[in-house]
């Protein structure tokens, strides 16, 4: 996967780029926004990492432009503000995700990786299918081996969240975020016992087990 | 050269450019009743001369200019204000009360009117003119009749009504100055006090007050509202002053840990003893307690400093509650604590839902950490009788005794039988905080009571203002 990184602090991109590349993707950076712009003119990315702070051209300026431009490359912002405003602030400008500095690289991995599978999954669908699971949408019911699981709402949203995101890792901060919609930061173990939970229905009584936990990082479903 | 100060403000100001306009309308009025009655008088006047005149020449006309002649000196003598000469063709007088007419004949014919004035001497024996009007005429046989009025008298009526105008016009604005240099005195009074109270705070005296008379007048409504203001913005810089200061003894703390773990492990790893990678570890667990620490200081330290929570929206609080329920039951499940929801439908609350959910998180978070197994806990919204909507999470835990309710609120306070719980302590003063940016409170009170082993328990009810 191509990925852009925008970011003025020069040890943190290369800290980016080295785990990026170390994770098996092609990565080129730009120190300011201007730059960011022209490199994102100049070639094909998937994902882009945009500091919000940068000099020059902000980061949201930059996004708004290649909006304006009608470049819908998926974009994480990256910001060492952290209130509510300022993320809602990314967001309008076109951003499709939003991380506080400093994060853990495992989360940083996570988010652009379910950034780049976004665009695939831009067309209406039916039926999500991930290895021996099957999930009809409209139905709303989860099938293993042709087995009928039985799983509660909140509990069919994490699965589907998990079946779009398969094979890659998605952090606890990500699930409380995208299937619940909060962006707090709970003291307990929350999220871990509604995957367990999870994981108990789909994997119980077969012989491998789907969803895995990611030491450090959060999740994966295999297929 | 400055003028004197009462001078100097708006209110005599105003007066002063009302008292100009008023002026200024006044001399349009007199100008306007003087052209209306002066032209009405020559009107009137040049009404009588006509009259006169025509009953003079019908005389003519009936029996000739004998009997015009004989009329006119009997006219003459009579208290009738008419001046009368009757003359011969080329002008000489035949007879009148003048010697001449006082009206240049131009046309030689018909009849022509005038203006002009007649000398006369008055009582003191001088000299005066007075205005007049006359009319001429030619009459059929070829003498010339001239008819006059003095109309000095109808215009010095004219004369002392605007005279009257006047006086009353200069009273006006005599009483005018005066008031509005009264009022003016009384405002620049008001103005001045709170003059007083600006540049006091600018002088960094922010404690400053105006003075609220009880008039309930404008001038108290502005005198409150800069006391509030300056309320505010000495509470918004206290804790700007404080956060900065909480701030790096909040941080200086746990980064001290840190170091000390680091300092350990190297010292550990270099004699062979530890783990590198284990330290590590340790190290980055510790990073992230600490930054999770720095999150919530500086969350708590602006929202004390914002004194009012962003993005505050219209929501329904059940909805929130429920989530959350929804979020937190397995947890209290798993660890074996019995969970209860109380959610009272159809309220409404405005606030920033992130920062209340989160508050709501972590006094669940709390009541779960604290709670042994076999308790329960309960949440629950309601609204009060006030109108206030109350969150509440009750559990059945040890509690926090009476005397330490209101210390707990406070930042790292920790209680004695808590501290082996993993936590930062400032758990309760982000709810405490998110709270007070609400304009709402935080009430501790006892749980349900001992039961057995369990209790007495804690409920921790988070109000908010009734939405508006």
């Amino acid at each position: 996967m191509r990925i852009l990184i925008v970011e003025d602090d020069l040890e943190a991109a290369e800290v980016m780029d080295r785990g990026l590349t170390e994770a098996g993707h092609e990565c080129v950076r730009a120190s300011d926004g201007e730059a960011g712009l022209s490199a994102a003119h100049a070639g094909e990315f998937e994902v882009m990492i945009v500091d919000r702070m940068m000099p020059r051209l902000d980061g949201v300026s930059m996004v708004q432009a290649l909006r304006r431009e009608g470049d819908q490359t998926p974009v994480l912002f990256l910001s060492a503000l952290g209130e509510i405003n300022d993320r809602v602030e990314g967001l309008k400008a076109g951003g499709d995700d939003y991380l506080v500095k400093p994060y853990a690289f495992a989360e940083l991995i996570a988010r652009v990786e379910a950034l780049s599978r976004r665009r695939e999954t831009g067309s209406v669908q039916t039926l999500l299918r991930v290895g021996e699971l099957e999930m009809d949408l409209i139905g709303r019911t989860v099938h293993r081996q042709g087995k009928e699981i039985d799983l509660q709402p909140r509990e069919f949203q994490l699965l589907e969240f998990m079946m779009r995101h398969a094979g890659q890792s998605v952090t606890r901060t990500m699930l409380l975020e995208k299937v619940w919609e909060y962006h707090f930061d709970p003291q307990t173990n929350v999220i871990d016992v509604h995957v367990s939970r999870l994981r108990s229905k789909i994997d119980k009584g077969f012989d491998r087990a789907m969803l895995q936990t990611v030491r450090g990082a959060g999740y994966r479903l295999e297929p | 050269m400055r003028l004197p100060r009462l001078f100097r403000t708006t209110p005599f100001r105003l007066t002063l450019l009302f008292l100009a306009l008023f002026a200024a309308a006044a001399s349009a009025f007199l100008a306007y009743i003087y052209l209306a009655t002066a032209g009405e008088a020559t009107r009137r006047t040049d009404q009588n001369i006509t009259r006169e005149m025509h009953s003079l020449v019908a005389a003519y006309d009936r029996a000739g200019v004998d009997a015009v002649n004989q009329s006119l000196i009997e006219r003459a003598a009579s208290e009738r204000p008419f001046l009368y000469l009757l003359m011969k063709p080329d002008g000489t007088r035949i007879s009148g009360s003048i010697a001449e007419s006082p009206i240049e004949d131009t046309a030689g014919r018909g009849s022509t009117r005038a203006s002009f004035s007649v000398t006369d001497y008055d009582s003191q024996g001088r000299l005066v003119k007075h205005p007049a009007r006359g009319i001429q005429e030619h009459l059929s046989g070829g003498e010339i009749l001239f008819v006059g009025a003095d109309i000095s008298e109808d215009q010095a009526y004219v004369v002392k009504i605007v005279r009257a105008l006047w006086g009353a016009g200069a009273l006006v604005i005599v009483l005018g100055l005066a008031g509005g240099l009264l009022v003016s005195r009384n405002v620049s009074r008001s103005m001045g006090a709170l003059n007083d109270v600006v540049a006091a705070v600018r002088n960094g005296d922010f404690d400053a007050r105006a003075a609220v008379r009880g008039a309930r007048d404008e001038f108290d409504e502005l005198s409150e509202g800069i006391n509030e203001m300056l309320d505010r913005l000495q509470r918004s810089m206290s804790g700007h002053r404080h956060a900065g200061d909480a701030i790096a003894h909040d941080l200086r703390s746990p980064l001290t840990r840190l170091r000390a773990r680091l300092e350990t492990a190297y010292l550990d790893v270099e004699a062979g003893k530890g783990d590198a990678q284990e330290a590590l570890a340790q190290a980055l667990e510790d990073t992230d307690g600490v930054l999770k620490t720095f999150g919530a200081v500086l969350a708590i330290a602006r929202l004390q400093a914002a004194g009012q929570a962003p993005d505050q929206n219209l929501f329904d609080p059940t909805d929130l509650a429920a989530d959350l329920a929804e979020l937190y039951e397995p947890t209290c499940e798993d660890k074996g604590l019995e969970f209860g929801a109380e959610l009272a439908k159809n309220l409404q609350v405005r606030g920033n839902r992130e920062f209340l959910a989160q508050a709501l998180a972590n006094l669940l978070d709390n009541a779960i950490k604290y709670t042994p197994a076999g308790g329960a806990i309960m949440l629950r919204v309601r609204r009060r009788s006030s109108g206030e909507i109350e969150f509440s999470v009750t559990d059945t835990g040890p509690g926090v005794p009476d005397e330490d309710r209101a210390r707990v609120v406070e930042r790292f306070v920790r209680l004695e039988n808590s501290r082996s719980e993993p936590g930062s302590g400032l758990g309760l003063s982000l709810v405490a905080a998110v709270a007070e940016a609400h304009g709402g409170r935080l009430e501790l009170s006892e749980g349900p009571g001992k039961v057995g082993e369990m209790g007495p328990g804690l409920r921790v009810a988070l109000i908010l203002p009734r939405a508006v």
